[in-house]
């Protein structure tokens, strides 16, 4: 999978996954508030935000695994660093990654507009449920409860993760800082380039 | 230092069989004895201090708590429980309690194995180690290690933005998209400035003659010997044995989709 | 002139690189050629491709962006691309500017060894060349250290130790001094002295400040704005050709040079050619100690202060994780002073900085700003007075553009939109941005950045404004039109506190200086009467700015012996 990646972008990807890593850490704890408010479906409200880095890394990088890697070393580093759920984070973050490349392979890497994007961030929704229901026991709880919990969690993700992401991916390459890869290239050209790599 | 020179790959396997065995049961003994195993463990043959254990381990008794209070209050009474204590709308049974406890100690037994890994290996020599015992690619493997050495540099930077933003008088952000532009001001220079630096560490590597090349011959050896799968045994010995006492005092129980 | 070697290492024909989608080549037809054992100075203005060139020799460029290489490149007669993936990177090293960003690894073992199997050394003999190189550069005892806890200087000696223990034909260096302090920066030119006369590699230096490595070149090339080569010869012929065109595009000269320069210019050199020593300037000077009134280039100091004194640290202490970092700390600041606090690094420079501007709460003493204690400001009136501007200016921009970036603080004191327009354009019109008005703040030069930076603490019209070690890493051109900018701010009455290394900005601006060693403060008073306090300057590794330096020279060479010039 990454004998087609530069080692400027592996790196890139291993940067994002650091930083959002530790977003993530700050969140789990917003998070906890929220459970202890509104129970399970207050986790979902934000939910969103711990697929965001599998938006910004496809987004960026453009290449297949992008969006699977990131959010796996990004849980990866979360346990690192200290987040001690442990293991079990490693393969909720790769289960989360594997919902959001699903549909950027669908449109076989080639395409990033907007609702794409939010797609992928509905992508990782959709798989983090199907894990969750069996893992934590959603079964238990009352089927209205729960299709309300995978309603709240597919907004989340289409928000939090997919607009949130593009937005920030946006308004990162603004600042030149993205200037070699395709999204800056975009951005000096003034159009959108569908996404096919140099 | 034994802990220390357990190979980190099958320290790894070892942690993860552990918790998913965990997974398989749900009362609060099992996870209580493997807790106090694990920590054992950590402290006699791992040498690790206690305050440091207990820094990253006090969040998680929190945590449980939180799952405790939880599942407390949103259990559904089921019909011909014991009641102990009834308050209003609250009704606590004995069987409500006891998930309650198995959920907290299932939380922190997994907390007490993660820790373990954590604080005996070093994420370097887990890194080698799984470029040479699981074949992970080289370009993988550093790549990660590079972005991990940003970590101290870019907590340092977040602490100077946040001074920075002071001094400028940004005033605090109430609304949901104040919160939004704040959130803007601090990812942005930070990740502007980390992936120009990940860009500038890329070249140095490949500086050195970097190319991702997977046939490698490493000056620091990880190797697996005999020690590895006997540690490991003793570890599943040790968590199998906890759900033995536990079957044998009558608390044992598979898990089946509580929360 | 080609000096007489056997045969070159290195060369270049035609030489052209651009970026994909830019028309402009970044660099022109270069030719270029390295011969076994030489030392070149690679010199040109920011911009002028130096270092594409340094990047497109050892083939890290066009791989590493998406640009285009025309014309050829050779090592040793065997052209760049016969090269498999990485082996030219064991003839050809290369040594970055920042010392944050060139290593992969935790522990300085591991980062040697990085390389060293990389180069599928057998391991068996990794150990042994990695203890050879860390001896080259004095670093052996640091073999277990973990990277990150050492000093900047510390970190570029182990970049040169990982590119020498490869052991290169050639050793690019890119800046290696240019985030470092004048001690680290002169430790490490010597280490590279040492070397040069021991090993057998050519060396290709880009650097900005000059003093250091004049005598140790044999040639320079210079490239000009276009990317083309200007001037291709001897380090003499270089500086006496195109000396006031370098001036001009903002390179550092060599002070000799510069004030040989001057010395021309007001008639009182006689040498026929520019100096390139010390020795050679003074003897070049018809009257030595007149020429060292002319050459004193300061400023006249601000005489008529009044007597206002606006902030007051009275016993500072503070510590931070049990450590002492400032000890009983008493110093004043009067309105319309240049003040400047210099010391080594770690010295508490910058956390004295951050009590002042109110960020940190001292442990003990009390700071007083306009006779009240700084806790006792609100915090938003104090930001209006007094300003702070930190060492990289990316870090306090808030906005997505450089208007916004001036209007912010001004919109939050809500004054009408009519009158902020006015005050934005003005501050822009101040700072020479006023063209890049919509651009984003990031995508401005390192100059630009700058300027901005500061000009957005100067709209508020702050009375004080601190700033820690603002020249840090910038031009000699992006210096000087900051210290203008600070020029403007004293005469119209305001105060300025900044941390600095440069000796030169110290010597040339500071009213008063206060040095740190170890959080206690061991000056405090004129900067001419620090040059004489050898002691101090001692621990404190400040280096005695140029000017005061020939002084002494002169002064001893007047005591009676005699010159013979070499």
């Amino acid at each position: 999978m990454l004998e087609k990646w530069k080692l400027r972008e592996v790196i890139v990807l291993s940067v994002l996954a650091v930083v959002f890593a530790v977003v993530y850490l700050v969140f789990l704890q917003f998070g906890n508030v929220l459970y202890g408010m509104f129970g399970l479906i207050g986790y979902d409200l934000i939910f969103g935000i711990w697929f965001i880095v599998s938006i910004i890394a496809a987004y960026i990088i453009r290449k297949p695994g992008a969006a699977f890697l990131s959010e796996t070393i990004a849980a990866a580093i979360e346990v690192m660093v200290g987040n001690a759920v442990g293991p079990r984070l490693i393969l909720s973050g790769m289960i989360q990654g594997i919902g959001a490349e699903a549909v950027f392979a669908a449109t076989k890497w080639n395409n990033y507009r907007p609702w794409v994007l939010i797609a992928a961030g509905m992508g990782s929704s959709v798989t983090s449920f199907i894990w969750g229901y069996f893992i934590s026991g959603y079964a238990a709880l009352s089927p209205g409860y729960v299709t309300a919990m995978f309603f709240v969690r597919l907004i989340s993700g289409a928000l939090l993760a997919g607009l949130l992401g593009k937005w920030l991916s946006e308004s990162l390459a603004k600042t030149g800082a993205l200037n070699s890869f395709p999204i800056g290239k975009e951005l000096k050209r003034g159009k959108p380039e569908n996404g096919i790599t140099a | 230092m034994f802990l220390h020179e357990f190979n980190p790959s099958v320290k790894a396997f070892t942690v993860i069989v552990c918790v998913l065995i965990l997974s398989v049961f749900f009362d609060p003994v099992t996870p209580f004895l493997t807790l106090v195993m694990t920590a054992a463990a950590t402290f006699i043959f791992g040498r690790v201090s206690f305050k440091r254990w207990i820094l990253l381990f006090s969040p998680f008794i929190f945590m449980a708590a939180i799952y405790i209070w939880s599942a407390l209050i949103f259990s559904k009474t089921i019909e011909g429980e014991t009641i102990l204590w009834s308050w209003g709308i609250f009704t606590l049974t004995e069987e409500g309690f006891l998930r309650a406890l198995s959920l907290g100690m299932r939380v922190l037994s997994f907390t007490s194995l993660s820790l373990l890994f954590i604080l005996t290996t070093k994420p370097t020599e887990f890194l080698l180690s799984l470029m040479q015992q699981c074949r992970l690619s080289p370009k993988l493997a550093y790549g990660i290690m590079a972005g991990y050495r940003f970590l101290p540099l870019m907590k340092e930077e977040f602490e100077i933005i946040r001074s920075a933003h002071r001094i400028r008088g940004v005033p605090k952000a109430r609304k949901l998209s104040e919160k939004m532009a704040e959130l803007k001001r601090y990812a942005v220079p930070l990740l502007a400035g980390a992936i120009r630096k990940a860009e500038r560490t890329a070249m140095a590597m490949e500086s050195k003659g970097f190319t991702g090349d997977k046939n490698r011959d490493f000056h620091h050896k990880i190797s697996v010997s005999w020690k590895d799968w006997a540690c490991f045994t003793f570890f599943i010995g040790a968590v199998l044995g906890s759900a033995y006492i536990s079957w044998l005092f009558g608390f044992l129980q598979l898990y089946n989709g509580e929360l | 002139m080609e000096l007489q070697h056997n045969r070159h290492i290195l060369k270049t024909e035609q030489l052209s690189f651009r970026y994909e989608d830019v028309k402009k080549p970044i660099l022109k037809d270069v030719q270029f050629s390295l011969y076994p054992g030489e030392a070149v100075l690679l010199l040109g203005p920011s911009g002028s491709g130096k270092s594409t060139l340094a990047f497109c020799l050892n083939k890290l460029y066009p791989e590493a962006v998406d640009g285009k290489l025309d014309g050829t490149i050779s090592f040793k007669g065997k052209m760049l691309e016969e090269f498999g993936p990485g082996e030219i990177n064991q003839h050809i090293g290369i040594v970055f500017q920042d010392p944050e960003s060139q290593f992969c690894m935790t522990t300085v073992e591991d980062e040697l060894a990085f390389g060293l199997e990389n180069m599928k050394t057998p391991p068996d003999e990794i150990e042994s060349k990695i203890d050879e190189a860390l001896e080259l550069v004095h670093l052996l005892p640091y073999k277990h250290s973990l990277i990150h806890t050492l000093s900047g200087g510390q970190k570029q000696k182990l970049a040169l130790a990982c590119v020498l223990s490869l052991k290169p034909d050639i050793l690019i260096l890119d800046e290696p001094t240019a985030n470092l302090d004048p001690a680290s920066s002169y430790e490490l030119t010597r280490i590279i002295k040492e070397l040069k006369e021991n090993q057998t590699f050519s060396l290709l230096i880009i650097e900005h400040k000059l003093d250091d490595w004049i005598d140790l070149t044999d040639r320079c090339v210079v490239l000009n704005k276009e990317g083309e080569i200007l001037f291709n010869g001897s380090t003499a012929e270089c500086f006496n050709q195109y000396a006031e065109e370098l001036l001009h595009e903002g390179i550092w000269l060599p002070s000799a040079v510069r004030a040989g320069l001057l010395g021309k210019k007001e008639g009182i050199y006689k040498g026929e050619k520019l100096p390139l020593s010390d020795r050679e300037l003074i003897a070049g000077f018809a009257n030595p100690i007149c020429a060292l009134q002319i050459l004193d280039n300061r400023k006249k100091k601000h005489q008529a202060h009044e007597e206002q004194i606006i902030l007051t640290a009275e016993n500072l202490s503070f510590n931070k994780a049990g450590k002492d970092l400032l000890k009983n700390i008493s110093f004043s600041v009067k309105k319309g002073e240049f003040v400047a606090i210099a010391g080594s690094n770690g010295s508490g420079k910058t956390t004295l900085s951050r009590l002042l501007a109110g960020l940190y709460t001292p442990s003990k003493g009390n700071i007083l700003f306009y006779d009240s204690s700084l806790s006792q400001w609100k915090e938003k009136e104090l930001r209006q007075k007094l300003g702070y501007v930190f060492q990289n200016p990316e870090h306090q921009f808030i906005a997505d553009s450089v208007y916004d970036e001036i209007a912010f603080s001004l919109k939050i004191q809500q004054i009408p939109d009519a009158d902020i327009q006015k005050t934005v354009q003005a501050a822009l019109l101040q700072v020479d941005l006023l063209q890049c008005a919509d651009l984003h703040p990031f995508s401005l030069s390192q100059g630009q950045k700058r300027r901005l930076s500061v000009a957005s603490m100067l709209v508020n019209d702050q009375d004080l404004l601190l700033l820690d070690e603002p020249t840090f890493g910038q031009d000699a051109r992006t210096s000087g039109e900051l210290m203008k900018l600070l020029e403007t701010k004293i005469q119209s009455g305001g105060s300025v506190v900044m941390i600095t290394h440069d000796m030169e900005i110290l010597h040339s601006y500071a009213d008063k200086v206060i040095v740190l060693s170890e959080g206690e403060k061991i000056y405090d008073g004129l900067p001419d009467a620090l040059w004489k306090k050898d002691e101090i300057m001692k621990i404190a590794s400040l280096k005695v700015p140029y000017l005061e330096k020939l002084r002494d020279d002169i002064g001893s060479i007047a005591g009676g012996k005699k010159l013979v010039l070499t």
